[in-house]
């Protein structure tokens, strides 16, 4: 009996349950994916996952705070628009400004996302719906059609070895460490760093109950529109990636993006409500997304249900992970009381 | 007695306080179209005022879809209208194949699929909680799947009816006959809305969510209907848009959506739900068609449009929305 409810009080825990997900999706492409363990394909699955993966973490910060960003996707389109209209093809040293505007252009999303959820306090999902068109339109002012030049080092963001003249030891270390999974590892780093200091528990303070964080001195709008300012450095980076792979800015590259980031923030365990979650487990939320996509790819779906099934998959995993968090909410309440 | 409360107190600034925000909209419409006449010659006129209600009537008709839905409360949005409407004007457009006699199967298939589409959204979001924007807006890329699919490997064939046609394409003199269909369906909206037993229950789940339902209202039952109201509202438009182009193609109806939402705010129905005015929906249709047309004799396409609705909305917001309560 003790056992048995010890068993289901294992299974009850949504981060366990997670993780036994991940293991079983991540076994199953690799039975259905030919080479699934090769260098390269691991590289090209790293590649194909890592803007997903940073958008995801970059909104589940944002919807730890009591916010959601309706932005994310028009604003990684805006800065791959940015980053290739200030790059000139000949000369490597617009790429360092290019670098330089399209941060202070990220810190600028952040803010006015900030100022509209934090300051003026209009409900996030609303006014991140109005910015994201703002973005778009400028987007579309940059570069009405895909396109642009880039400096050849830019490749570095992608695959170290197409850069010429790189040194061989960073080519070999690019073959083993892909820069994605730096610029991943450098998400993590940076989340790590803020959940470190108090910015990080007052993000928690703030998504779980707004007022008493305020009643207990903190400055609660402050602290959403810093996390709108960390959401838009995860963009930055998802970007960099983006313009390192295709060489090009593109306005609606990212319209896409927004929906997956929610949904797979979602199964990675982030209440919609805030304050409650981790931003580790959006990113294991985001690779079974991942996983869960390719293995509708390795399905031989034809590609015109491509879209139908992305948004299939959204509903479903969004209801499932509400009903299971409802009912496992409701075991361990139950497991408590025996 | 001081000055300023004997001011508060006449009827006529009772008169403008209640309808403050139809005034503003107005008062922007009128801004618009004089600086369009500055700026760009022969922007103010008859006629082209005339085609801008016509085409901004296509507006409030999909901000009727929202307004109904926000008002349910539940911070409630739709942003399904746009490919419903698409749906439906690329599967009865081969049904109607240019006869009218065909005309009363088109009208039950969008009804079918609305009625689908909308109960859908709303034992969504209703029953199961989940956050309405979300679930609208994965529900635009299921249909647009399902379009996608349809028309994989073959072409949008056929043509609306002729009756569609001249509801919505063609005039009566110098009035579209769309405006006749607004003139219509105005009284009866503001009539459900402010006088029946329904319109107040909808407005009392909006508005407070607890009382509703401790007087007896089932708030969820009264937000489901709401959305299955607007995915019909929404798949009937579908038929108006095929009527207006005269061929359906795959995105008709998607760039309706944001103006929607937009015509909502500029009309200063509050987003939190709880309240509905038409006529402020329609002023910020009206609003929206000639910021468009203002952006488009200027030259900035598409980029500026969206930019400016942006904006707008996003200024909009700060006015009508923001709450900087002092805690």
């Amino acid at each position: 009996m003790n056992n048995d409810s010890a068993l289901k009080r294992l299974i009850s825990n949504p981060d366990f349950s997670r993780l036994l997900i991940l293991i079983l999706m991540f076994a199953l492409t690799a039975v259905l994916q030919r080479n699934f363990f090769a260098m390269k394909s691991i590289v090209r699955n790293i590649n194909s996952f890592t803007p997903l993966i940073l958008l995801t973490m970059g909104q589940a910060v944002v919807i730890l705070s009591g916010g959601l960003d309706l932005s994310v996707g028009t604003a990684l389109s805006l800065m791959t628009c940015v980053l290739t209209s200030v790059m000139k093809e000949g000369a490597p040293i617009t790429g360092l400004y290019a670098l330089g505007v399209t941060f202070a252009v990220a810190m600028a999303i952040g803010m006015i996302n900030g100022v509209g959820i934090g300051y003026l306090r209009i409900p996030p999902v609303i006014v991140t719906f109005a910015t994201s068109f703002i973005w778009l339109g400028i987007a579309l002012f940059l570069r009405p059609t895909p396109g642009g030049q880039t400096v050849e080092w830019f490749q570095a963001f992608y695959k170290i070895r197409n850069v010429e003249g790189s040194p061989p030891f960073l080519d070999a270390l690019g073959e083993i460490v892909p820069p994605a999974l730096i610029l991943v590892l450098i998400g993590c780093l940076l989340w790590w760093v803020v959940s470190r200091t108090k910015t990080g528990r007052y993000i928690y303070a703030v998504g779980s109950n707004s007022q008493s964080a305020y009643e207990t001195g903190i400055n609660t709008d402050w602290v959403q529109m810093r996390a709108c300012m960390i959401n838009s450095v995860f963009i930055f980076l998802a970007a960099l990636f983006f313009v390192g792979q295709n060489r090009s800015g593109d306005a609606r590259m990212g319209d896409p993006l927004t929906l997956k980031a929610i949904a797979a923030a979602v199964v990675g365990g982030i209440a919609l409500t805030g304050g409650r979650g981790s931003v580790y487990f959006a990113l294991i939320g985001a690779l079974i997304f991942s996983f869960v996509s390719k293995i509708i790819f390795f399905a031989n779906i034809p590609n015109a249900y491509q879209t139908l099934f992305g948004g299939v998959i959204v509903i479903v995993a969004i209801a499932g992970s509400q009903i299971y968090t409802l009912s496992s909410r409701r075991t361990v309440e139950e497991s408590k009381l025996t | 007695m001081s000055l300023v409360t004997s001011i508060r107190d006449s009827s006529a600034y009772k008169v403008a306080d209640r309808y403050k925000k139809l005034i503003i909209a107005f008062l922007l419409i009128v801004f618009l179209f004089v600086l369009g006449e500055v700026v760009v010659e022969t922007f103010f006129s008859f006629g082209q005022i005339l085609l801008t209600i016509k085409l901004a009537a296509f507006i409030a008709l999909f901000g009727l879809c929202q307004m109904v839905v926000i008002a349910s409360g539940g911070s409630g949005l739709d942003l399904s209208v746009g490919y419903t409407a698409t749906m439906t004007a690329v599967f009865t457009a081969a049904i109607m194949d240019g006869q009218n006699a065909n005309l009363w199967m088109a009208i039950l298939v969008a009804l079918g699929l609305g009625i689908v589409i909308g109960l859908a959204n709303g034992v969504l979001t209703a029953y199961f909680k989940l956050p309405p924007l979300v679930v609208t807006l994965a529900m635009a890329n299921i249909l647009q799947g399902v379009i996608n699919v349809y028309t994989a490997g073959r072409n949008i064939t056929g043509r609306p009816s002729p009756v569609l046609q001249i509801i919505a394409a063609k005039s009566s003199g110098m009035f579209p006959n769309i405006l006749f269909i607004l003139l219509i369906l105005t009284p009866i909206v503001m009539i459900i809305m402010y006088k029946t037993k329904w319109g107040l229950k909808l407005f009392g789940s909006g508005s407070n969510e607890t009382a509703a339902y401790l007087s007896g209202v089932n708030v969820k039952m009264v937000r489901c209907t709401a959305f299955i109201i607007s995915g019909t509202l929404a798949s009937l438009l579908g038929l108006l848009l095929l009527g207006n182009m005269g061929i359906a193609f795959k995105d008709m109806g998607s760039n309706y959506v944001m103006p929607s939402i937009a015509a909502v705010v500029v009309g200063g129905v509050s987003l939190t739900g709880g309240d509905g005015n038409y006529l402020g929906v329609i002023l910020g249709a009206i609003f929206l068609q000639t910021l468009t047309n203002l952006l488009v004799a200027l030259g900035w396409g598409d980029a500026g449009k969206w930019t400016g609705f942006g904006i707008v909305l996003f200024v909009l917001l700060i006015v009508y929305v923001s709450n900087r309560r002092r805690r």
